[in-house]
């Protein structure tokens, strides 16, 4: 590996973006900023959420245009305003946000835009959907990506739509490999895979560009690293010779802690009891099965799992997302399985989802409007049917301090134009502000840079503090045994084991967790 | 039984033909409730032409073939207002779609009237078409039953079935009808794939105002043998429900349009068969209409329409 590095890097720059800057409404994105790019090495981008990355290379794949400063690609001063010119210029991008045709399928979508064409009778043109999947297939396995060419996009996990889109810019014949925070929806093991990938990819000679927030990622595939901070470049680092506190520090500003501060726990009466809960999924496969347990005030309770093993249907079922097929839940007492799910928020639930675009904001409302959207028909922020707006801006001051959520249109600001971990932090202090007795959070680091981690982790123990009750679940087994008094461990539907935090290791979790071990 | 199969297929392929276009503007994201508007407008354009030609020349027959031609032009033009409207000044799409209907009906109403009056000296609302000649096929109509499809056939019904053999090819095989159902199903996804999503929307509307036109000028020629305000009889809006009852896929369309077709023709029948008074022709109109949402009601739960449909498209969004 260490050899491929050497061979592959050369000192020719393929890419050079000088003084850049971009400035939207309220916020300077970019402020002078200047990277060089050498040809076959991993160049990763870190900084806070909202420090300008996304928009950096945004620009580098011409879906913005910079307001000052040049590119160069290859040498060449270039003129990038649109994704095609950035194609032709053989870059492609992997955006933080999937763009894929939901009802095509993986080759139809890959090869959309310059479609192989043949012809019926040698005259009538068709878009040759054989030679498509062959030429995907062939794709697929240079480069160790596998995937069905047949397959229907709609009908694909997260990380299979990643790999098409991967694919669609191999397909393109890009040599400039931008990924925006390609781990940031995976799990571990698939973060593992595609980090195999990128080191493939940089082998066969391909520059890679890395936006993530994950220090060890960086630390293990990327060559040098920019620094962002607040839209200004803060430093350019040699990753070998660098240690990733140093790379928090500078990119914070200060020096930051990575863990935080627990106390004792402090346990009260129950407040979520799940009994010999089932649920179904869409095609009426059980999905969570008989599973049991309960919550105390005081008390982190924390869900692990490999992704797809029932976790996040628990979480679903408890807050009225899903169905129950059978089982009781029961909220201080009072039996909830058949409520709807208005009702049970006020009763006192909170609920962070998955899947924050989708589920937890209106993107094409404000901010102000977003930050209420659990809580408007209430006082002080409507008085009958009329709201009051004042209240709602008020409120949404306190918050972006509180939870240093960073937009550059301020409260009023269209959440859309937000950067993805500002709207992150944005639904996780509305669920957090709602003060519900009990707590359920999914993933809520996900997308999250260091510092902003920590403070959302710092949250969560007060509100443990406060006497709330916290249901957690996340991928990331790190996050259990850095936040969980009580950790469940589900395969396969079922809960394997629930023990306290104090009395496993984080082994013997992830044997629980891969089926291997068994209470 | 044979008149039932004949009337029913020559009013189900023009209304075929306007589902079609309703589907290419409908899958490349732009609803169009404008099919109403656009094929009266066409069967207007068609009618002038054939009264002028026939101020200036007799009656041949080529001018028939021509005014098919015509009408799909008229309502090409035509439906650049819902283009211009929708996708260059993003105005809500089933506004547009009435305003462009009412438009119509208004416009060729006036300008059928003036035009009667300043060019051919006759007060009149209607333009006089020539009747359309009718084939058979030999042999193929003498197969018992399913003969009669082949028997006095007219001629835009021939028309018909080729467009819809090249329009469908068009929608599932080339590049172009590839493009357009990617930008109704995520055109942001289009749009980074380095399609012009406006491009593409724009022609799919224009194409969907042409093939409107024909089936306008096909209703005008079968009805009545003339244009005249009474080609809004709703063909527009049953075509719509043609395309959702068919998923908004050009098969299953033809399928419902054929249903539709056959149900209106059986009504006639059987109000002739009965000897009904012909004011009750009225009430057996009105079966396709209560058949169709009937089967809205039972068949179309699963149906989903294009994702991206009515959403206006802004390249600066992210
Ligand atoms: N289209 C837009 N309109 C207005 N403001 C925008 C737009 N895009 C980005 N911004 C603003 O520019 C700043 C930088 O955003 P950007 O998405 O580049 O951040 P980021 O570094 O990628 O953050 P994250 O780690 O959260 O993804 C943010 O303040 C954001 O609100
Ligand atoms: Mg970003």
């Amino acid at each position: 590996m260490e050899e491929a590095r050497v061979r592959m890097k050369t000192d020719e720059y393929i890419v050079e973006m000088k003084n850049i800057t971009k400035r939207f409404p309220g916020v300077v994105a970019n402020d002078d900023v200047s990277i060089s790019i050498k040809k076959g090495e991993v160049f990763a981008i870190l900084g806070e959420n909202g420090a300008g990355k996304s928009t950096l290379m945004s620009m580098l794949f011409g879906m913005y245009e910079p307001d000052a400063g040049e590119i160069f690609v290859r040498g060449e001063k270039v003129k990038i305003d649109s994704p095609n010119e950035a194609v032709r210029l053989d870059i492609g991008m992997v955006h933080q946000h999937f763009k894929l045709v939901e009802n095509y399928t993986v080759s139809e979508s890959i090869v959309l835009g310059i479609e192989p064409i043949k012809h019926l009778l040698g005259v009538i043109p068709y878009v040759d959907i054989k030679s498509a999947n062959k030429a995907v297939q062939e794709l697929s396995q240079r480069y160790g990506l596998e995937i069905e060419p047949t397959k229907k996009i709609e009908d694909l996990q997260v990380y299979a739509r990643q790999r098409v889109e991967i694919l669609k810019m191999l397909y393109r014949e890009a040599e400039i490999l931008i990924f925006d925070e390609p781990t940031a929806v995976l799990t571990p093991q698939e973060i593992d895979y595609l980090l195999g990938i990128i080191e493939k990819l940089r082998e066969s000679g391909k520059t890679i560009i890395l936006i993530t927030h994950k220090l060890e990622e960086i630390k293990r595939v990327a060559d040098r690293c920019a620094i962002l901070n607040r839209g200004k470049l803060v430093d350019v680092l040699d990753v070998e010779t660098t240690s990733t506190a140093e790379m928090a520090r500078l990119m914070v500003g200060r020096d930051v802690l990575m863990e935080v501060d627990k106390p004792k726990a402090q346990f009260g009466e129950e407040v979520l009891i799940v009994e010999n809960l089932f649920v179904e999924d869409m095609n009426h496969f059980a999905v969570v099965k008989d599973v049991s347990f309960s919550v105390r005030r005081g008390e982190i309770f924390a869900i692990a799992g490999v992704s797809g093993n029932g976790q996040v249907e628990v979480a679903d079922a408890i807050s009225g997302m899903l169905p129950i097929k059978s089982g009781k839940v029961s909220l201080n007492g009072r039996d909830i399985t058949d409520l709807p799910v208005k009702e049970r928020t006020d009763a006192g639930i909170s609920y962070i989802p998955e899947d924050r675009q989708s589920m937890g904001l209106i993107l094409d409302l404000s901010l102000a409007e977003n930050l209420v959207l659990k809580s408007y028909h209430d006082a002080p922020y409507s008085r009958g049917e009329i709201l009051n707006k004042d209240a709602f801006l008020q409120h949404a001051k306190e918050m972006i301090e509180a939870y240093d959520i960073r937009s550059g249109g301020g409260a009023t600001g269209m959440v859309r134009q937000m950067s993805g971990g500002n709207q992150q932090k944005a639904i996780v202090g509305r669920e957090i502000e709602l003060g519900s007795d009990l707590m359920i959070f999914v993933q809520p680091t996900r997308g999250l840079d260091i510092g902003a981690i920590t403070g959302i982790r710092e949250r969560m123990i007060e509100q443990r503090a406060a006497g709330k009750a916290i249901l957690l679940i996340s991928l990331e087994l790190d996050e259990i045994m850095a936040m969980a008094d009580t950790i469940g461990v589900m395969y396969s539907g079922e809960m394997q084991k629930i023990t306290s935090a104090d009395d496993i290791t984080s082994e013997e979790v992830g044997e629980y967790m891969m089926g291997v071990k068994h209470a | 039984m044979e008149t039932i199969i004949i009337d029913g297929l020559s009013y189900a392929l023009p209304l075929f033909i306007i589902a079609i276009g309703g589907i290419y503007s409908e899958r490349s994201g732009i609803i169009n409730l404008a099919l109403e508007g656009l094929l009266g407008f066409g069967a207007f354009t068609g009618g002038l032409f054939v009264a002028l030609l026939g101020k200036y020349f007799t009656h041949a027959g080529w001018p028939i073939y021509l005014s098919f031609l015509v009408a799909a032009i008229g309502g090409g033009i035509f439906a650049l207002l819902h283009a211009l409207l929708t996708i260059k000044f993003k105005a809500n799409q089933v506004i547009s779609g009435v305003v462009v209907n009412i438009v119509s009906v208004a416009l060729t109403g006036f300008l059928t009237s003036q035009i009667n009056a300043s060019v051919f000296d006759q007060p009149s609302n209607r333009f006089l078409l020539s009747v359309l000649p009718r084939y058979t096929i030999p042999v193929l109509s003498d197969i018992p039953v399913i003969g009669a499809i082949f028997k006095n056939v007219y001629p835009f019904s021939f028309m018909i079935v080729v467009l819809f053999i090249i329009f469908w090819y068009i929608f599932r095989h080339s590049r172009y009808g590839m493009h357009l159902r990617a930008c109704g199903d995520n055109p942001q996804a289009a749009d980074a794939a380095g399609i012009n999503v406006y491009r593409t929307r724009f022609w799919a509307v224009v194409i969907s105002g042409a093939l409107a036109g024909i089936g306008g000028m096909s209703f005008a020629y079968s009805i009545s043998t003339n244009f005249s305000p009474a080609v809004y009889m709703g063909a527009g809006y049953l075509a719509i429900a043609a395309l959702i009852f068919g998923n908004w896929n050009i098969m299953p369309t033809l399928f419902a349009c054929l249903i539709f077709g056959f149900a209106r023709s059986g009504a006639y029948q059987l109000m002739r068969e009965l000897a009904l008074p012909s004011s009750f022709s009225d009430l057996a109109m009105t079966i396709p209409y209560v058949l169709t949402l009937l089967l809205l009601i039972f068949f179309s739960k699963t149906n989903k329409a294009p994702r991206a449909l009515g959403e206006i498209y802004d390249k600066s969004k992210r």
